[in-house]
């Protein structure tokens, strides 16, 4: 599937890496591949995000996605979904970092979902003590695997022959979770990232 | 007994998406409490046995899941 990445969508997923090891991660997750894209100049994703406004307000997101992190990796649709249980997320966020220190809830491996995955033994979380000795780096969460998947499947429908970082961006929003949920904080939206891009289209998400 | 049954209307009747995500969403804290937890005991000495009791789980699993950190 590399193959068919552009310079720009390499970078992504490199810098992608870069990220996820800068943050101390266990796993590459979406909103490394955000903060990747955020780092691009002169690209296509570039090119609608600052049609778009968000130009100047990459720290903006930078304190939203830390802000998710903190409390557990939770998107505001699911803490939503929890207080319609009588779960108040920011009130256990609060006590367990009494008790534990701030960041305390922060996910080293972030979905908590990359447990088991990657096959064998060392395959998917691979940072354990060990991993210093190897020089491992962090694996791909199966969210920014399907991430991936899901931006071959955008250029495609676009019949696009290659997969650039604009693809990788309008898979971010086309898929739920706290990086879509920020970005449309910002007015990037799965809609007006096609306006920019493609013109016109009332194309729909999913 | 009057909350409970609150809860248990209010997950039953609603959306099953908003049920459903709160589950999800639910299980991913559960993970994060529990790391924390484990982390915890950890570093006041428990040993896995010890924690795994107290979650009742075995030693292996908690071991397995924990052990490398």
């Amino acid at each position: 599937m590399f193959e068919r990445f552009t310079r720009d969508a390499r970078a992504v997923v490199l810098g992608a890496v870069d990220h996820a090891e800068r943050l101390d991660a266990e796993t590459v997750e979406e909103q490394h591949m955000l903060l990747a894209l955020l780092d691009r100049e002169a690209s296509r994703a570039s090119f609608a995000l600052t049609s778009l406004g968000l130009g100047g307000r990459r720290e903006s997101v930078e304190r939203a996605l830390a802000e998710a992190r903190r409390r557990g990796g939770l998107s505001r649709a699911d803490t939503d979904a929890l207080s319609g249980l009588g779960i108040d997320v920011a009130a256990i966020v609060s006590r367990v970092e009494e008790a534990h220190g701030e960041g305390a809830l922060e996910t080293p491996g972030g979905d908590g979902k990359s447990e088991g995955r990657g096959g064998g033994k060392g395959g998917g979380r691979s940072r354990g003590w060990w991993s210093g000795f190897l020089g491992g780096r962090p694996s791909f969460a199966q969210g920014a695997k399907d991430l991936l998947t899901e931006s071959l499947r955008i250029a495609l429908a676009q019949q696009d022959r290659h997969i650039g970082d604009e693809h990788l961006l309008l898979a971010l929003t086309a898929r739920p979770g706290v990086p879509a949920e920020v970005l449309a904080d910002h007015g990037v939206t799965y809609a007006s990232l096609r306006r920019v891009l493609y013109g016109g289209g009332e194309a729909k998400a999913g | 007994m009057t909350e409970a049954t609150d809860l248990a209307e209010r997950a039953g009747d609603r959306d099953p998406r908003i049920g459903l995500r709160a589950v999800s969403a639910l299980r991913r804290l559960l993970e994060q409490l529990e790391a924390v937890q484990v982390r915890s005991a950890r570093n006041q000495g428990w040993s896995w046995q010890e924690i795994a009791a107290e979650l009742g789980v075995s030693r292996q699993a908690v071991h397995k899941k924990y052990g490398r950190q």
